[in-house]
């Protein structure tokens, strides 16, 4: 195991892409986080009195999430996703999985390294994301009754790797189900943004179906975006209510990665290389 | 010093066999061949002796299966791929990266990026490296973990006359050592000289196996060519002896199913001059295409039947 985790984590450092993807998710967070600590400056400063320390009580505490906690996507998550999903379109998209395997003769070993070792990277990435963005709120905001760093900025944190983490675990079982990196990275964005979005549509304009709309709350990606967003205007009551507490989310979006995550290491073990 | 042995391989796709009941051994100390036509079987054989691909049978190296070896670069070294290798990722960091896996230093990573004559494009990404250079990287990966056994497939594809000469010296070098090589070639001549041993495979089936000289002796292209003035008179008397004799040119026989000297003693108890009388050897190549005639699994039509478009087909192996 220690020699799968060692080449795991030469392949993650020797690839540039490793690095892109790293910089544009720290660049982002730090552009979000500018820009939105920007606005509440300009607004405070602009006469906006109780209405800008309303935002700045609200919104404040929702910078190190990009406001994810907001219901907002949680981009920096999605763009650390791709970093799993090459994970596995490298090897199969270069051969490279056959040069792997005849080098670490443990499949389950490959498989159980590339999650351990992209997730670490993964959760270190957001850790750096989201303390950045608060450090940048905290210096910008520094001469304003801003409260940027309180209990629900470090629960939020917690959040965002857990999040991180699973959409990355689910990308990277569902590229090395299809072995096809670019369905892969289609799919990442395409489902969250488009189909779950189409059939909660469908849900509102077809008669009969608006009755079970609530239903839509356990669309995956969705109830996986309560593990951040079940936060004040929007708190869920109940684990499974509508909306979704986090934990509900945690259950339903955790629950497909770990499905979908045995499919794969099970088709990883039985298919030819 | 590994012997290899290989034992009922079998692998089917959609129900067609690729590889069927294939058995065979590689002993240390010799360059075995693998050879056969197109979609005969033979990466596949490899996939399989290597775990990477699921089927039927065993092969073991030294009596240990592939998938059971403890940092297996250490014992097997193996080139599948033409360029198996991420193409941004330099060509140092790529054998770094595998040698990471079984505890290879570096500066074992630098000797072989020296012995493949890569050491100028180390820092280099392989995508900008001909077909030649692939190659070479994928052999430096092979020979990474200093291995008792190499498997490569067509190594040489790609390479220069000085590339292949040189490959084949590092191979004969490897084995005489007392290691093992089992290299896939269609590079024929090419495996004539670096061969001791062949595995011969059509349609997934073993063909033949054994020493090389055994295979293109027992081709029925051997023959003795014999000339004489009286060509018709030898035939005759040839023929009675149960010799198959084919003209091949006015006073010229050639003459198999007799060796050279029955033949001599049988024109001379005739009465029959000759003036020459020598042996013709089969190429491996006429051996091999002997052996495989009707195994091909794709075939090329020289010749377009009247009112086609086209008529050639071809194919990689089916996998």
């Amino acid at each position: 195991m220690t020699d799968a985790l060692r080449y795991e984590w030469a392949r993650i450092i020797t690839i540039r892409s490793t690095y892109w993807l790293t910089g544009l998710a720290l660049a982002f967070a730090m552009l979000v986080a500018g820009a939105a600590s920007w606005g509440f400056a300009t607004e405070a400063d602009g006469g906006g009195g109780s209405q800008a320390q309303l935002g700045l009580d609200l919104l404040g505490p929702w910078l190190g999430t990009q406001f994810a906690r907001g219901g907002a996507p949680y981009f920096v998550g999605y763009l650390l996703a791709m970093i799993g999903i090459l994970a596995w379109g490298h090897e199969y998209r270069h051969g490279q999985i056959r040069a792997t395997l005849t080098t670490l003769s443990s499949r389950t070993s490959v498989w159980i390294a590339k999650y351990v070792v992209v997730n670490a990277w993964v959760a270190a990435v957001v850790s750096a994301c989201y303390w950045v963005a608060v450090l940048v709120g905290v210096v910008w905001l520094r001469n304003y009754p801003a409260d940027l760093v309180t209990g629900e900025t470090v629960g939020g944190w917690g959040r965002a790797v857990l999040h991180a983490g699973l959409l990355c675990s689910l990308a990277m079982a569902f590229t090395g189900i299809i072995r096809n990196q670019t369905a892969g990275l289609v799919l990442l964005f395409l489902w969250p943004l488009a189909i779950e979005n189409v059939i909660t549509l469908i849900f509102f304009l077809v008669p009969r179906l608006r009755e079970h709309e609530a239903l839509t709350r356990f669309l995956p990606f969705g109830a996986g975006n309560r593990i951040h967003s079940d936060a004040f205007p929007n708190l869920g009551s109940t684990t499974f209510g509508d909306p979704l507490t986090w934990v509900g989310g945690l259950v339903v979006f955790g629950g497909l990665t770990v499905v979908l995550m045995a499919v794969s290491v099970v088709l990883f073990r039985r298919r030819d290389a | 010093m590994a012997v290899i042995e290989a034992r009922s391989l079998g692998k089917s796709y959609a129900g067609k066999p690729a590889v069927v009941d294939l058995s065979f051994d590689v002993q240390p100390g010799s360059v075995t061949g693998f050879l056969g036509p197109n979609g005969a079987g033979k990466s596949t054989t490899m996939r399989l002796m290597l775990g990477l691909d699921k089927g039927a049978g065993t092969t073991t190296f030294d009596g240990v299966p592939f998938t059971s070896l403890d940092r297996p670069m250490h014992h097997v070294g193996a080139l599948l791929e033409a360029k198996p290798f991420h193409p941004t990722r330099t060509a140092r960091n790529h054998l770094r990266m595998l040698a990471s896996a079984s505890g290879i230093p570096a500066r074992r990573v630098d000797e072989v990026l020296e012995q493949l004559g890569l050491s100028s494009v180390a820092r280099k990404k392989p995508r900008t490296f001909s077909m030649g250079m692939g190659q070479r990287l994928g052999l430096a990966a092979a020979l990474l973990g200093d291995p008792h056994t190499l498997i490569l497939d067509e190594p040489a594809n790609g390479l220069d006359p000085q590339g292949i000469q040189w490959i084949r010296e590092l191979l004969r070098g490897f084995a005489a050592q007392g290691r093992s090589v089992f290299v896939s070639s269609h590079l024929l001549p090419e495996m004539a000289l670096m061969a001791d041993q062949l595995v011969v495979v059509g349609r997934g089936r073993l063909i033949a196996s054994g020493p090389i000289q055994d295979f293109v002796r027992s081709s029925r292209r051997n023959a003795v060519l014999v000339r004489t003035p009286q060509a018709t008179d030898l035939a005759d008397v040839l023929r009675g002896r149960g010799a198959t004799v084919e003209a091949v040119e006015p006073g010229a026989l050639s003459v198999s199913g007799l060796d050279l000297e029955t033949v001599g003693d049988v024109a001379f108890d005739a009465g029959i001059r000759l003036h020459e009388l020598s042996p013709r050897t089969a190429t491996l190549e006429e051996a091999f295409l002997e052996a495989t005639e009707g195994a091909q699994e794709f075939e090329a039509h020289a010749r377009p039947e009247p009112g086609t478009t086209g008529s050639t087909t071809s194919g990689e192996e089916a996998s």
